[in-house]
Parts: structure tokens; C-alpha cells; sequence
């Protein structure tokens, strides 16, 4: 299709690109007031700026000169649809707070004091989507700077010196540029990443400023001082929340003319994209600089035919955890869209992150992306928090994800201004691949050439849609599943689940994959009862006194009702993840699996007893059996955190990996009966990882099979600890291991029944069913040791004998199904209950109802719905999402062998002998 | 991304591509990295009397794996001669994380080459650079010595190993430690497996830059703030001796003794870095202080009379928790 072509825009933006800001510059000595009108304007891709009226708005905002003494009295214009403010953080402002869209209030900034000073939009976050600028306060007499020059002087330099400036704000891992002249009167946006351009010995000014997560900030070859000191410096740390760092250099002083990178010098931001290069002309040569990538460019609606950006924002928001800045006027264009997590570009434009809306730390990773393309899979060797930025050149769809949390998805198909499907409604067709490679995909698991007519690839972006979009997930209250897919279409390799190709593609409309009015049976529960509770992560519910979304459901298993939901809104608990009891199940530990906290809850009343500081992103927690201490994986980090029975803070934190190695980023672990081993699936080094109980390294076993991406990501162990069971989650596989040594025994291939191409199912693996495990999660072993429950997130229940460690047997689940743990059930036996995201239904399933060891009459047995009832005791108003979002699912009293000897008494007065002894003597 | 192999002829004795001239002799393909641009070394003749050559030869390794299969990378000092005096012997005879202290002084020149023995290096593999490269802070040096990779510098891939498009045996860089970049300085790859290096997987070291005249430490301490750890050395200050590399090092002050540490940190974490019940004065200042706060790349240089036994730490949240911590004893 023809982006430029494709909407008409409702009106065109005139192109500024030298702001004059004749009012900012003070001729005189004495102070001067500076009366400066702004206004906050919204961008083609959906970034928020400031404008100095009558301008084009841009990012940075306008960079405003004055001298020390000054007074600036900002009039500023919302016209944004959020609230917005103007705040300097290190200069007094007097002035009113914040504004409602469409009004205007003033502010008054004393420029007290030299130095550079960030002003910015004080709107929760949001300003870092662009609402972010430069006060530069000089003396009002003499020197500004100093640079150093070759034979190591120190010169100092006046306005009249400074041949060129440079602002470069640091924001989430992207640099944001403004050109400026030496006397500050004309500006002009060199966007994101850009490529400043100098003449050799020309004197230049860099004004390096950040706001949100810290930065340092490098430039190749060059030296400075450091601000106030007699100190020589190349790189220069900016503080988290907001810093500066203004400079002077010689440009290419002692060193020559070439393209000198500068770059933020934090790995984790320089593999996410934080670069560009001060370009050093020879003397005679231009010097200009290259313009990055503009919010105004060649994007879906982009007004200017330059090189364009769109942004996410990355956010611990259910669906939304990629959303593009203009995530709410895509849904509002009418075209069927549910997602705000899609995006389309032309070739060569850029695609930007911000973590600007979580708690946590993230990665941003290539899940998929066009056969051919270049500089593939995006990624990043730690989870940080940042932001990220690439350019993408090839046509296709390319999905990120994070690998702390893999399913956070965001898409953005380039779409290749040169194929022409006249298709769908709008007359245009997308393209999923690159005309070149027959419109195929390459998977991070290795898989290369998919076409995106083949089964697994609309699989996959069926996963992509109903996972980002809440519209069409399945509401158990409402009885019947819709899911809507945008009206567009697609340029896929071939017709729909074919085998064949066709050449130059095949123009699809994604509307052949909705489903309508499909029948959602009522929740009925299972005649035989549990025992005690069950307590449900319902990870994606909102509440109405709390921004983060998540509750803790709890289900009275000896009458089946929702008996209470806890939101915790007094320290706005952030999607509840997993969970674990204390030894006399009083206490809840509860990880916080976007943030950085662990919660202790009160099990009789659901009161909150202490947040505890843990280390980014906790996402499971169980105690030693033997001292009843609290183990947590820190799934963002490299180790495994333990805070001591009795106790409420950490007291160590136990490396899951060699100093200085790749961290291992613990997901869902398991510990062994006796209390002797920490077992972790290490999603981001792919092994599993067997640790003592006082922390040393024992095994890591590799589960890939040569293969990358196998993503091991939770493990059930046997009752006896001889075998541990892992899942790996991109690799829809089951490892195997020694429980004593993590030898690999055996890995079951979970989708070995699936035809990937036409989608058909056939007993390939010939074990007598037919099953799958598309995407498997958690996998508990029965604690009597017979059966696994996997819980498939593609929506499969899969169990597994362990007498023979294979498949026996598959039952349905809801999209999104995560989450699975064994209970007693009254009367003897266990139930295991199930969970899933983007469902409000907890499934109860029985691996052995008639209690003859025989796991072939694996039932379903009961469904629960896990919305609130009238007499839910609540902490707070349920708002949206009711009942969504299932994960963690702990069961009390918990029975597994190990835990449920050191039971009291007066819970294991409901189990029966078998239950209270599980493996016997 | 394809491999270029089709240079200009007179180009040819200098750069090869080891795929397209697999009998090429070892001697054509090194790449010397010329400083075309006068790197006025006239800069520093009022120092010509104190100016010393350095000829440094680099090589990069991978360690020993940590008994499950992980491997790190480290540098390795294989010759150090200055104005032709061999102080090889200084340096540790493997490969070492941190990599080779280099001691230099302002107004010396230093040719550095570097050689890559971690395997397979010179198998080219399309997308992916094998090449390890150094790239200095500090000094001065010309494009041509920058070591990184073309699609940074524009001009080579300025490493050992095959990179994106060029494939070198030896890589070689000239520095010159100009007036004014006195200083303690990290080095570190910049160019294997991304343009982004390998600086967080082992291959870094530093250089200490002294003024001319400047005196001298009963001990010089290198500790590098990684992600999870402390990576240390000691220099012996009369035999400059260096010892002691690894993980949190216990750090050996004679009591009273005048020792300097220098402060570098590398990878993503900011720090902040502690050494109980001293104080110090923070460099270009005249301020004392007993903490500070440290980003990757930065570098932060102090000394101290050797009074009390103490610790040193990074008080970061989970670093501390880590166990990010080592001993300052003093006896």
C-alpha cells in the first residue's frame, strides 16, 4: 500500500524547521523577563510535545536561553487530550499545577543559578513520551565554558566562541536531538538518534540532559571537563529521574575528522539502540548533521515524507503492555482494530520503546520478523529499565516481546510501499513478509522461512490479537466468545492454511479469522468438594482505588463460591503473579511480578502485613520445607532472594549464575521435598539450574537441544525428588531431568501431533492420543507422584504419566491457560485447578477420578467462575476485567510431600491418611 | 551482509579477506591502523625528554568455562616493550579479567596491536562479527585506531578475526597519550559479535595515564564495578607486579602506606561504591567525600593513607545482597 496516500490527513502541518526565539536571548545586563508562550501539542504518532506557539511542536521542546537572574514567566496551552504540567525539578517555580486538555495557566521559573536544567511536563510518565526540554542558565558575563584543546589547555569560551549546540536528551534508550546556533537563536529537531554534524576545531556545545531511568553518556575520542571541577572526562553518568551534563568541545581536537560514535555506555541501553555518530567534517566540508527519525514522518498517517517513528510505550497494563502512543486513536479510526499494540511503517523508518508506564524491568526482543531482514532478532543480554530504538528497512511483520514476560507482545508490519494488493475495505493490503522471500517469517527459535500462510503462523497471530486486545478475550459472564480481527488485509505467501505458495503473495482479509457468538458454557462446579481454599491470581482484574491492575481471588473449595478478592489498593499491588504459604498457613507470600515487591498477606481476613523490596520483576516464591524460609525468583535479575522464616526483609540475594556470566533470570522454580534443592528454569541462559539451598551452583542443564530460544520457564519436581520436570515455553516441549544430578533424561515434544503447515492433528508421536502443548507453562507434579499437569497457554491441558514420562492424555482450556497447582480433594485424591489469562474461569480437572492409578480417565470435572458474587468480601470495588487474568494458583492447605507433614494439626485433621503422608515411609 | 573482497589492488598487501585468499601468509593480513592524519606528535615534544615508546601486543582468550559449559573472554598481555625494555614480566602470563594495567605517561606514544585466539574467529559468519578490537578512552588516537567496526567508523572493521566485512590477524592501534589526558582510563572491545563488543563478557582492562613528574603508590588498585561483582587487580608500586585478578579481590595495604584506587564501571548497573571509614577527595575538587555515585564508563580515581582494615562495596540494591563486597586489609 501507499502510506503517504492511504489517509487523507485532516490537515496539513506546516514545516518550521528554525524555531526564532528572538524573546529568549537578553541584550542587556540587567535581569530580563522572558515571556514565553508554549503550548502541548499531540504528534502524528501519537507523542505529546511542546510547541513555542505558532511553531511545529517538537522533541525535545524548544531549548530556552537565559542568564542567571532572569525571570520566565512560561503561558502555557494544553492542547493535549491528558493532563499536563511544566515543572523544572531544580529551579523554583511558582505558578499553578497541572492543566486540563484544551486550558492554559502561567508559570513563573526564577533563574537562579548557571547550569543546564530540565523543564518538563509533570504528567505521570507521560512526559516522557516527548513533553521534555532544555533551560540553559549562563552567567551574565564572561566565559560559559571551557574546552579542552589538544596540548591539554584549558580554554575557556564566550557565547560568541560557540560555533554550534546540541541538545541531546536521554530518554528510555533513544536520544532526542535539537540543532541550535551558537547564539541559541535558531533550532532546529534532529529527532531520534540522530547524527550531529561539526567542522574540525569548530567549537561546539553539548547540552546532554535525561529524564526517567539514569544513562551514561560516552562520545568516542573527545574530552571535557566535568562540570565544576578541573576533572578531564569522556563519560559522564545522568542520574535517574532528571539530570544534565552541559559541555564544550573542540570537534575533533587531536584526533582528526571522522564519524565518532556517542552513545549511552549502559549495555543493556547500547544493544537496545542508544547511538548515533558525531560526524567531524575536514575543514572546508558542511558539517551538517543527519535528521533521525521524526514523529512526522513516513509512518500509517505520517504528514512528511522523511524518515518516521512511531513509539510504544511499555506498560504493566493488561493487553496493553506494548502501547503505541496512539494505541486509542488507532482503535478510534473504525476499522475494527481492538489492539493498541500494532503499528505500520514505511521501510526505513524506525520503531521506538519506552518503559515509561512500569515498575519493572523488561527486555525487548524479536519474537518474529520477515525472512531476510536485517539485524535480527532485536535483543538484549539483560532485562533493564530504558527504553529501545530500531530502524527497519525490510517489509513484514515483526513482533517484540519481552523475555521476562513473554506475553507482552508488539507488532509492526513495514508495509512495502511498492506492492499494490487493491484488497479489503480501504483498498490497501498489509504486508506480513518481504516480497523477496515469498512473504516468510523467521522465528527466534530458530525456525527459518515460515510462510505466513501456514497454520503456526496465523496461529501465532491469532495469539497476537486476542492476546493484546481485552475485547476479545472469553467472559464466562457473557456466554459467548467474539473475536474481531482488524478490517484490513494482509499480503501472506499463499492462500490460508495451504501448503502452496503463490507467487507475489496472496491478499488476505484478517476478518476470515473472527469468531462470532461461539457458545460459553456457565462456570458449573465439581460435584465432590476440595478441601480449604484455593487462591487465584487473577493478575489482570482492575479495581477502582488503585492504578495497577491484579487481585487475589479466593475460591472456598468446600462450597465452590468466590469467598474473597484482595487488591490491596494501599499499595497498589501490581499484577499479583505466584504465591506460597508459610509453614502454619497464616501468611501469603505474594510476588508482585511487574514491580519489585513481595507482599505478605494475612490468609484468615486478606489484610496486608508488609511489601517487601525484592529485586525487579519476582515472579515465584515457595519456602524450604525444612526452616520454612521464603525463596524468590528474581525473574528480572540473576538470583534467587531469600527472606528468612519470621523475618520481613531480605537477607540475601543467591546468584543463579557464575560472577560476571549472562544472568540466568530465574522464572518458575521448585524446590525439592527435602528441602535440599532449588530448582530454577532460566529463561534467559535456557538451562535449568540446580542450586543448593544455601546457594551453590550443583547442575545447569541446557534444555534446547542445540536449538535457541527454548525458553524453560517453570518445573514441577517428583514427591521424591528423583525427577524434575521442565517446560519450555517457545520450544512447546517438556525436559526431563535427574533430580539428583539434572542429567537430561528425556524431552518430550509436546507438539509433536501438530502439522505446522496445514494445522491437521495426527498420533505422529504414536502413543495412542492425540495432543498438544502449544506454549506450556506450569507443570506440577501430583504430589503423590503419578501425574503431570501441564498447563498449555495455546489452550491445552496436557498430562503426562510419570511411571512412563509420556503424553496420556489432552483436555481443553481457555486462551491464555497458565497456571496449575494440586489441592486435596475431601475424601482422598487431589485436584489439580487450572488457570488462564484471558479467561475468568478456573478449571478443575481430576488426573485419576476413579483412584486406580490408571491416569486415562483424566477428567475435567467442574469449572469455577472467578468473578465476584454479591457476598465476595472485597477490599476494593472490582472496576474492569472482572475475573481476567489467571495465573498463580495456590491451594490451602498446600499437600505437597514435604510441606503437608509440617502441617498443624488442625489442617490435617481434613486430609486423609494418604494425603497426609503422600509417598508413605 | 556479504563480505567485501574486492578492494583496490594497492590496497592488497595490507588487507585481505581470509575467505576469498585462504593461502594468503599471515604477514598480509595485518592491518595497521596508520595514523594518516598527522597525530601531531609535535604536540608533546616539550615533554621529548620523558617520552617513551610503547609496543604492546594484546591477544584475547576465552577462560576456562565455570563447570557448566559458560565461557568468558579476557585479555591477555602477550609483549610490553618500552623504548625497546621488555616489562612483559610485570603482567600476568594468562588471560585476566580485568584485562593487562597499562602504565603510561603523558607525552609517550603507544603502538598496540591485538591478536584474537578464541575459536573460529576467522571463520567469517554473515551478520555476525568474530572480531575482538580495542577501543580506548582518554587518549588521543585517529579514526583509523578507534576499534570498532566500519558501520560505526566508516572506514574498517578495526579488529582482529573476521568482522562484518574485513577479516585482520593482527589489528593494530596507535595511540598518543597527549598532555591532558592524564587520567585512569578503561579499555575494551567494541567489536565481537555486535558493534557493541564484548566489554560485558570479560574484555576490559585500564590505563593509567600519570602526569609527567607525578609521584608514585606504594600500591595502585584496579577494581572494575560489573554487574554482580567487583573484578580487581593489585600493582605492586616498586615492582609493578599485578596480582590478585578476579572477583571481589582482598586488596593488601602495608598500614600507612599511601595506595590508590581506581574506579571503573562497566555494564548496566549504576553503583555506588563505599570504603568504610575512609574519606577521600573527589578528583578535580578539593571536596572530601566517603561515597560516590558511578556509571558504566565513568571512572573515578582517589587515594588514601592505609589506616584501618575495611570493606569496599557497590550499595546497590541487589548488588549488595549479591554479596558485591571485598576486603581492604591493612596490616
Amino acid at each position: 500500500m501507499k502510506i503517504k496516500n492511504a489517509f487523507s490527513l485532516k490537515k496539513s502541518i506546516t514545516t518550521i524547521l528554525f524555531l526564532v526565539i528572538t524573546l529568549l536571548i537578553s541584550q542587556f545586563a540587567l535581569a530580563a523577563t522572558h515571556n514565553i508562550a508554549l503550548t502541548a501539542e499531540t504528534l502524528p504518532n501519537g507523542q505529546i510535545a511542546y510547541a513555542l506557539a505558532g511553531n511545529e511542536a517538537v522533541i525535545p521542546g524548544p531549548t530556552l536561553f537565559v542568564r542567571k537572574g532572569d525571570t520566565v514567566n512560561v503561558s502555557l496551552t494544553n492542547n493535549t487530550s491528558i493532563k499536563i504540567g511544566f515543572r523544572v525539578p531544580d529551579l523554583a517555580r511558582s505558578g499553578s499545577g497541572r492543566i486540563q486538555p484544551g486550558k492554559t495557566k502561567n508559570y513563573k521559573i526564577k533563574a537562579s543559578k548557571t547550569g543546564s536544567f530540565v523543564y518538563h511536563g509533570d504528567s505521570d510518565g507521560k512526559e516522557l513520551l516527548g513533553l521534555f526540554g532544555a533551560i540553559i542558565v549562563d552567567k551574565a558575563h564572561g566565559p560559559v565554558d571551557s574546552y579542552v584543546n589538544a596540548d591539554g589547555s584549558i580554554i575557556p569560551v564566550t557565547s560568541a566562541d560557540i560555533d554550534k549546540q546540541f541538545v541531546l536528551f536521554m530518554v528510555g534508550s533513544t536520544f532526542w536531538g535539537t540543532e541550535i546556533s551558537g547564539d541559541g537563536m535558531q533550532q532546529k529537531p534532529l529527532w531520534a538518534n540522530p547524527n550531529p554534524g561539526a567542522v574540525e576545531n569548530d567549537i561546539i556545545r553539548f547540552h546532554i540532559l535525561s529524564i526517567g531511568p539514569g544513562h551514561t553518556f560516552h562520545l568516542h575520542a573527545h574530552r571535557w571537563l566535568k562540570t565544576g571541577t578541573s576533572e578531564v572526562i569522556d563519560t559522564k553518568l545522568l542520574e535517574e529521574k532528571t539530570d544534565t551534563h552541559s559541555f564544550t568541545v573542540k570537534a575533533g581536537t587531536g584526533v582528526g575528522t571522522g564519524s565518532w560514535q556517542y552513545h549511552c555506555h549502559l549495555i543493556a541501553h547500547m544493544e537496545a539502540g542508544m547511538h548515533g555518530s558525531f560526524r567531524v567534517d575536514p575543514i572546508g566540508g558542511d558539517g551538517a548533521s543527519e535528521v533521525g527519525a521524526s514523529p512526522y514522518g513516513r509512518i500509517l498517517l505520517g504528514p512528511k515524507d522523511e524518515p518516521g517513528l512511531v513509539t510504544f510505550e511499555i506498560t504493566d497494563e493488561p493487553a496493553s503492555w506494548f502501547r503505541s502512543a496512539r494505541g486509542d486513536a488507532l482503535v478510534g479510526l473504525g476499522l475494527g482494530i481492538k489492539t493498541k499494540s500494532l503499528e505500520v511503517i514505511a521501510p526505513g523508518s524506525s520503531v521506538n520503546f519506552i518503559m515509561s508506564d512500569t515498575n519493572a524491568v523488561h527486555t525487548i526482543s524479536s519474537l518474529l520478523w520477515p525472512t531476510g531482514a536485517h539485524h535480527m532478532p532485536f535483543n538484549q543480554t539483560d532485562a533493564y529499565r530504558g527504553g529501545g530504538i530500531l530502524r527497519l528497512d525490510t517489509p513484514g511483520l515483526y513482533v517484540f516481546t519481552c523475555k521476562v514476560h513473554p506475553y507482552m507482545f508488539g507488532a509492526v508490519i513495514v508495509d512495502d510501499p511498492e506492492t499494490t494488493h487493491a484488497e479489503g475495505i480501504l483498498g490497501l493490503a498489509l504486508d506480513l513478509g518481504d516480497k523477496a522471500s515469498d512473504f516468510k517469517i523467521d522465528l527466534v527459535t530458530g525456525i527459518k522461512g515460515l510462510p505466513t500462510n501456514s497454520d503456526l503462523a496465523i496461529r501465532l497471530l491469532r495469539t497476537f490479537f486476542v492476546a493484546t486486545a481485552p475485547d476479545n478475550w472469553q467472559d464466562y459472564s457473557s456466554g459467548s466468545w467474539n473475536v474481531k480481527f482488524p478490517d484490513l488485509s494482509v499480503v501472506i505467501s499463499g492462500a490460508p492454511f495451504s501448503k502452496e505458495l503463490t507467487d507475489g503473495g496472496v491478499a488476505a482479509p484478517l476478518s476470515i479469522l473472527d469468531i462470532s457468538g461461539e457458545l460459553l458454557p456457565t462456570p458449573i462446579p465439581p460435584t465432590e468438594h476440595g478441601v480449604g481454599e484455593v487462591w487465584i491470581n487473577t493478575q489482570f482484574e482492575k479495581t477502582a482505588s488503585k492504578y495497577k491492575p491484579g487481585t487475589i481471588t479466593v475460591v472456598d473449595a468446600t462450597d465452590w463460591t468466590v469467598k474473597r478478592k484482595i487488591g490491596l489498593p494501599e499499595i497498589d499491588m501490581n499484577n499479583p503473579h505466584n504465591m506460597w504459604p508459610n509453614r502454619d498457613q497464616s501468611i501469603i507470600y505474594q510476588t508482585q511480578w511487574f514491580d519489585n515487591k513481595l507482599t505478605m498477606i494475612k490468609r484468615k481476613n486478606g489484610q496486608l502485613i508488609k511489601n517487601i523490596r525484592v529485586g525487579y520483576a519476582p515472579s515465584h516464591v515457595m519456602t524450604l520445607p525444612t526452616n520454612d524460609d521464603a525463596t524468590i525468583a528474581i525473574n528480572g535479575e540473576n538470583s534467587i532472594a531469600v527472606i528468612p522464616a519470621g523475618t520481613t526483609h531480605v537477607t540475601k540475594m543467591m546468584p543463579t549464575q557464575g560472577r560476571g556470566h549472562t544472568s540466568a533470570n530465574p522464572h518458575g522454580h521448585w524446590v525439592s521435598a527435602d528441602g535440599s534443592r532449588i530448582v530454577t528454569p532460566n529463561i534467559n541462559t535456557g538451562d535449568i539450574g540446580i542450586y543448593a539451598a544455601d546457594g551453590d551452583i550443583h547442575a545447569r542443564t541446557v534444555t534446547g537441544q542445540g536449538a535457541p530460544g527454548a525458553h524453560p520457564i517453570a518445573i514441577g519436581m517428583m514427591p521424591d525428588s528423583s525427577k524434575i520436570y521442565a517446560t519450555n515455553l517457545l520450544h512447546h516441549s517438556l525436559s526431563v531431568l535427574n533430580g539428583n544430578t539434572g542429567e537430561l533424561i528425556k524431552t518430550v515434544n509436546l507438539i509433536a501431533d501438530y502439522d505446522p503447515i496445514d494445522g491437521s492433528f495426527s498420533d505422529n508421536d504414536g502413543n495412542g492420543e492425540i495432543a498438544v502443548g502449544v506454549l506450556p507453562i506450569q507443570t506440577p507434579v501430583s504430589p503423590d507422584g503419578k501425574a503431570v499437569v501441564i498447563a498449555a497457554t495455546g489452550g491445552q491441558i496436557v498430562i503426562v504419566d510419570t511411571a512412563t514420562d509420556s503424553i496420556v492424555k489432552m483436555l481443553p482450556c481457555d486462551p491464555g491457560c497458565h497456571g496449575a497447582n494440586f489441592g486435596a480433594k475431601q475424601g482422598g485424591g487431589y485436584y489439580a485447578y487450572v488457570t488462564s489469562k484471558f479467561s475468568n474461569r478456573l478449571i478443575v480437572v481430576d488426573t485419576d477420578p476413579n483412584g486406580d492409578g490408571n491416569l486415562s480417565d483424566a477428567a475435567i470435572v467442574g469449572t469455577i467462575s472467578l468473578v465476584s458474587r454479591e457476598d465476595t468480601v472485597s477490599d476494593d470495588a472490582i472496576s474492569h476485567l472482572p475475573g481476567f487474568g489467571g495465573q498463580g494458583v495456590l491451594p490451602i492447605p498446600n499437600v505437597y510431600n514435604g510441606w503437608v507433614q509440617n502441617l498443624p494439626e488442625n489442617w490435617k485433621a481434613g486430609l486423609t491418611a494418604a494425603q497426609r503422608n503422600p509417598i508413605g515411609d | 551482509m556479504l563480505f567485501q573482497s574486492n578492494r583496490a589492488e594497492c590496497d592488497t598487501k595490507l588487507i585481505k579477506n581470509s575467505n576469498t585468499s585462504p593461502t594468503i601468509t599471515q604477514r598480509s593480513l595485518i592491518k595497521l591502523g596508520a595514523m594518516t592524519f598527522a597525530l601531531t606528535l609535535t604536540l608533546s615534544t616539550f615533554s621529548a625528554s620523558f617520552a617513551a615508546e610503547h609496543i604492546i601486543q594484546l591477544t584475547a582468550e576465552e577462560t576456562q568455562d565455570d563447570g557448566f559449559g559458560n565461557k568468558l573472554l579476557a585479555y591477555k598481555m602477550l609483549s610490553h616493550k618500552v623504548n625497546g625494555t621488555d616489562i612483559t614480566s610485570r603482567y600476568s602470563a594468562e588471560a585476566t579479567i580485568p584485562g593487562p594495567t597499562i602504565e603510561l605517561t603523558e607525552g609517550d606514544t603507544v603502538k598496540i596491536s591485538i591478536q584474537n585466539a578464541i575459536p573460529g574467529n576467522n571463520t567469517p559468519i554473515p551478520g555476525i562479527s568474530r572480531q575482538v578490537s580495542i577501543h580506548v578512552h582518554g587518549v588521543h588516537y585517529d579514526i583509523l585506531s578507534d576499534g570498532t567496526l566500519k558501520v560505526i567508523n566508516k572506514n574498517f572493521d578495526e579488529g582482529a578475526g573476521a568482522g562484518l566485512e574485513e577479516t585482520y590477524v593482527i589489528y593494530e592501534y596507535q595511540w598518543n597519550v597527549a598532555a591532558g589526558t592524564a587520567g585512569t582510563w578503561a579499555y575494551h572491545d567494541h567489536n565481537f559479535e555486535t558493534h557493541n563488543g564484548a566489554e560485558h563478557k570479560g574484555l576490559f582492562g585500564a590505563i593509567i595515564v600519570n602526569k609527567i613528574g607525578a609521584p608514585n603508590f606504594d600500591k595502585d588498585y584496579v577494581l572494575y564495578l560489573g554487574d554482580d561483582a567487583f573484578w580487581g587487580m593489585e600493582i605492586d608500586g616498586a615492582s609493578k607486579t599485578q596480582s590478585k585478578h578476579g572477583t571481589n579481590p582482598t586488596l593488601a595495604a602495608t598500614k600507612n602506606s599511601n595506595v590508590r584506587f581506581h574506579l571503573i564501571a562497566l555494564g548496566t548497573d549504576i553503583h555506588t561504591f563505599k570504603l568504610d571509614g575512609y574519606k577521600w577527595v573527589d578528583p578535580g575538587t578539593t571536596n572530601l567525600i566517603n561515597h560516590i555515585a558511578i556509571g558504566p564508563l565513568e571512572k573515578h580515581v582517589f587515594n588514601v593513607i592505609a589506616k584501618n582494615s575495611a570493606h569496599y562495596e557497590d550499595n546497590d540494591f541487589s548488588n549488595k545482597l549479591l554479596g558485591m563486597r571485598g576486603k581492604f586489609l591493612v596490616r
